[in-house]
């Protein structure tokens, strides 16, 4: 074995110097990286599948190994994955269920009719290697909660709040903790073997079931959220994970009385878009610069950006010459030549010919 | 002389309309095909590149020299052509793939990527074939149209095209650098030395890399560093004289429009479009030459669409003709040694000065 594989990836400094001064191109670099171990790169995180299980019949657990670029994360978290469809690397975030130095464990939940998660479900195989973005979340466990801690989590929700359960668990957390999983179909209830054993572990876990498509079963609630599963179960911290509807009914209803302990959350979609028409006010984050400010959706991001001061990239103002390019990071733009809609967050857009459709993050 | 026909601005509307609705049908198809494309170019380079380099460590044998030496223009050629120029336009933004970031690739001649950006996808594709705007028009060196000024420093041009041809990749490099201009005293020193800066340092690495490394691996490993360096040598010589015979072919033709500088005042995107369209010149040939100019074969519509995948253009240029010929434009093509002829003729009489 020539290279040393225990130790930290020391021995890429100088070739990172190379890449860093132009003596070397780094996908020239990674290709060979590559070639020796799969999922060996020189600054971009990739990580290998060791293992898949499915914890739920729509719910698939990947277990991966990732390279030595991994920075570490926190269970709750979540991770940027990138997968190619039709030419164009995409990228979702699946949080972490579980974190042990390199090795982690997230959860991916079928999407039917999207363009992502149905593929990587369906194509992914143990040895496959994947790229990972950096971790973000700020879920943490609320250490100093006196007194029960409740969980509430609707689909993919669970993946979050589980990571987080599991490891205050084996940290020693004895308070009261509950967590209530929302459901459509009995089939979707996640992590159910796992979870029994911790409660089988740990007498200070409860784990219910709501189940709001179909009969539930033995010792599973039936229905949505209501007020009344709140009641029965007196916690002193909430986190809520989950689509953004839950998210919003949860913790209206642990906001309807007065509460000691901290409210976190969560949501996994976007708030849903509305009033973009008419030159309405829009909320423009132009991540790099530091710079939030409003703005319309009339003008282009170009135009708005230098009216706030900024002094951004560029050349023809015409959208021909690419000059202006930046990521799209959040929300969606409108091509003001063609009309054509962008909305996937990471693609590039071209500020002097785009304009806001609603808030935007961008990378500039 | 070109026999267009004058537009109404309805029709220069309706023109730039339906040149538009192709563009976008041909976004909405980019996809899985045009990924795989791009990165069988860059693996073609690579084979190219490398397989050209080993073959060099062999010697002066004039088999494998010759071979190895021609692999490795090739490969250049490749790199700087389909490759480079290609990704440089943002043609493969859309893949959101790091190694295809038009803003990012740094390309394998002297000349710095960040300095092409800006003369070429900026300032050329706006201004193209604007005189006193586009510096592409004869580079400062040469005088190709009689609506040029004519200075005593062209009667020599058949010498500074030859000189500019063999050190091409040194002629782009220093473009942006406009040093005419600084020693007219129009740009200051403070102006100028950043870049310069910035140019001898790529020039530097490109050094090091093609008549350094390569060459000292040659004496570690007891082959003949000559002959290495000499192989890349006549390696960039041969993608300096290939990328400035195929260039000058695209605006320098017999029908070649150029225009005055008040038709940028409130162009429309017709204009826009037809100015692109009178501009260019095309070249005619098989897929494998198409390839290898890097498609500036189909120079017209790569100055309609310079964002777009250029292995599209082939299929693309087909409609394009059509509506030139509805709109009685004329669509300026022809076999090389024919379109290079004409370029020549050009650099042969303007040296002289002409009545406009």
């Amino acid at each position: 074995m020539p290279f040393p594989s225990s130790s930290s990836a020391d021995w890429l400094g100088p070739l990172r110097r190379l890449v860093a001064d132009g003596w070397l191109r780094e996908s020239s670099v990674d290709a060979w990286l590559g070639a020796l171990r799969g999922h060996w790169r020189l600054n971009r995180t990739f990580a290998r599948v060791r293992s898949l299980r499915w914890v739920a019949a729509d719910m698939l657990a990947v277990r991966l190994k990732a390279n030595r670029n991994w920075r570490g994360a926190r269970p709750g978290q979540a991770v940027l994955v990138y997968g190619e469809r039709n030419g164009v690397r995409l990228a979702r975030c699946y949080s972490l269920t579980a974190v042990r130095g390199r090795n982690l464990e997230l959860a991916i939940k079928r999407q039917p009719g999207g363009r992502f998660a149905e593929q990587l479900i369906d194509t992914l195989c143990p040895g496959d290697v994947l790229e990972l973005g950096a971790p973000g979340g700020d879920l943490r466990w609320p250490q100093e909660a006196q007194g029960g801690v409740l969980l509430l989590a609707a689909g993919s929700g669970v993946t979050a709040l589980y990571g987080l359960l599991n490891e205050a668990l084996e940290n020693g957390w004895r308070q009261p903790v509950w967590l209530l999983h929302a459901v459509r179909r009995r089939e979707q209830r996640a992590f159910v073997p796992e979870l029994q054993a911790l409660m089988a572990r740990y007498p200070n876990l409860q784990v219910r079931w709501l189940i709001s498509g179909e009969p539930a079963g033995e010792g599973e609630l039936r229905g949505r959220l209501q007020a009344e599963h709140l009641r029965e179960l007196p916690a002193h911290s909430l986190l809520a994970c989950g689509p953004h509807g839950f998210v919003q009914t949860a913790l209206a209803l642990w906001n309807a009385e007065p509460r000691a302990g901290t409210a976190q959350w969560e949501a996994f979609s976007p708030p849903p878009a509305g009033g973009e028409e008419g030159g309405a006010t829009v909320r423009l984050d132009f991540a790099r610069s530091g710079l939030r400010a409003t703005g319309d959706s009339q003008r282009s991001l170009l135009e708005q950006a230098e009216a706030h001061g900024l002094k951004p990239k560029h050349g023809c103002r015409q959208g021909v010459c690419t000059e202006c390019t930046c990521q799209l990071l959040e929300g969606r733009v409108r091509d003001l030549r063609s009309g054509r809609e962008i909305s996937e967050p990471g693609q590039p857009l071209r500020i002097c010919v785009s304009a806001p459709l609603g808030d935007v993050r961008i990378d500039l | 002389m070109r026999t267009d026909r004058e537009l109404t601005p309805a029709e220069l509307e309706a023109f730039g309309a339906e040149l538009d609705a192709l563009r976008e049908r041909t976004l909405a198809d980019l996809g899985e095909a045009d990924a795989r494309y791009i990165r069988r170019v860059r693996g073609a380079v690579r084979l190219c590149c490398t397989a050209g380099r080993v073959l060099l460590m062999f010697g002066w044998f004039p088999p494998t020299w010759l071979l190895g030496t021609l692999l490795l223009g090739l490969g250049k050629i490749l790199e700087n052509m389909e490759l480079g120029h290609n990704v440089m336009h943002g043609q493969y933004d859309w893949m959101n793939d790091p190694e295809f970031n038009g803003q990012r690739y740094e390309w394998d001649i002297v000349g710095p990527s960040d300095f092409w950006r800006v003369t070429h996808n900026h300032l050329h594709h706006t201004y193209t074939n604007v005189i006193g705007k586009d510096d592409d028009i004869g580079y400062g060196l040469l005088r190709l149209f009689p609506e040029q000024r004519w200075k005593p420093f062209y009667r020599r041009q058949v010498l500074w095209a030859t000189l500019q041809a063999l050190l091409f990749q040194y002629a782009v490099a220093v473009q942006h650098v406009k040093l005419d201009k600084y020693f007219k005293g129009r740009i200051g020193k403070d102006e100028v030395q950043p870049l310069l800066r910035q140019m001898n340092a790529k020039i530097l690495r490109q050094w090091a890399k093609d008549y350094l490394f390569f060459p000292l691996l040659a004496l570690l490993i007891g082959a003949n560093a000559l002959a290495v360096l000499t192989g890349n040598l006549v390696a960039n010589l041969m993608r300096n004289l290939w990328t400035f015979a195929v260039i000058f072919c695209g605006h320098f033709t017999e029908k070649a429009a150029v225009f005055p500088p008040e038709v940028l005042e409130n162009e429309s995107r017709g204009h826009w479009y037809l100015r692109q369209l009178r501009g260019s010149s095309n070249l005619e040939g098989g897929p494998l030459f198409h390839i290898l100019t890097g498609n500036l074969s189909h120079q017209i519509e790569h100055h309609l669409y310079p964002d777009l995948p250029a292995r599209r253009y082939a299929e693309m240029a087909r409609e394009v003709r059509q509506i030139a010929a509805r709109y009685g434009q004329e669509y300026n093509t022809g076999r090389m040694s024919r379109q290079i002829a004409t370029v020549f003729r050009r650099i042969w009489v303007y040296r002289k000065p002409q009545a406009v």
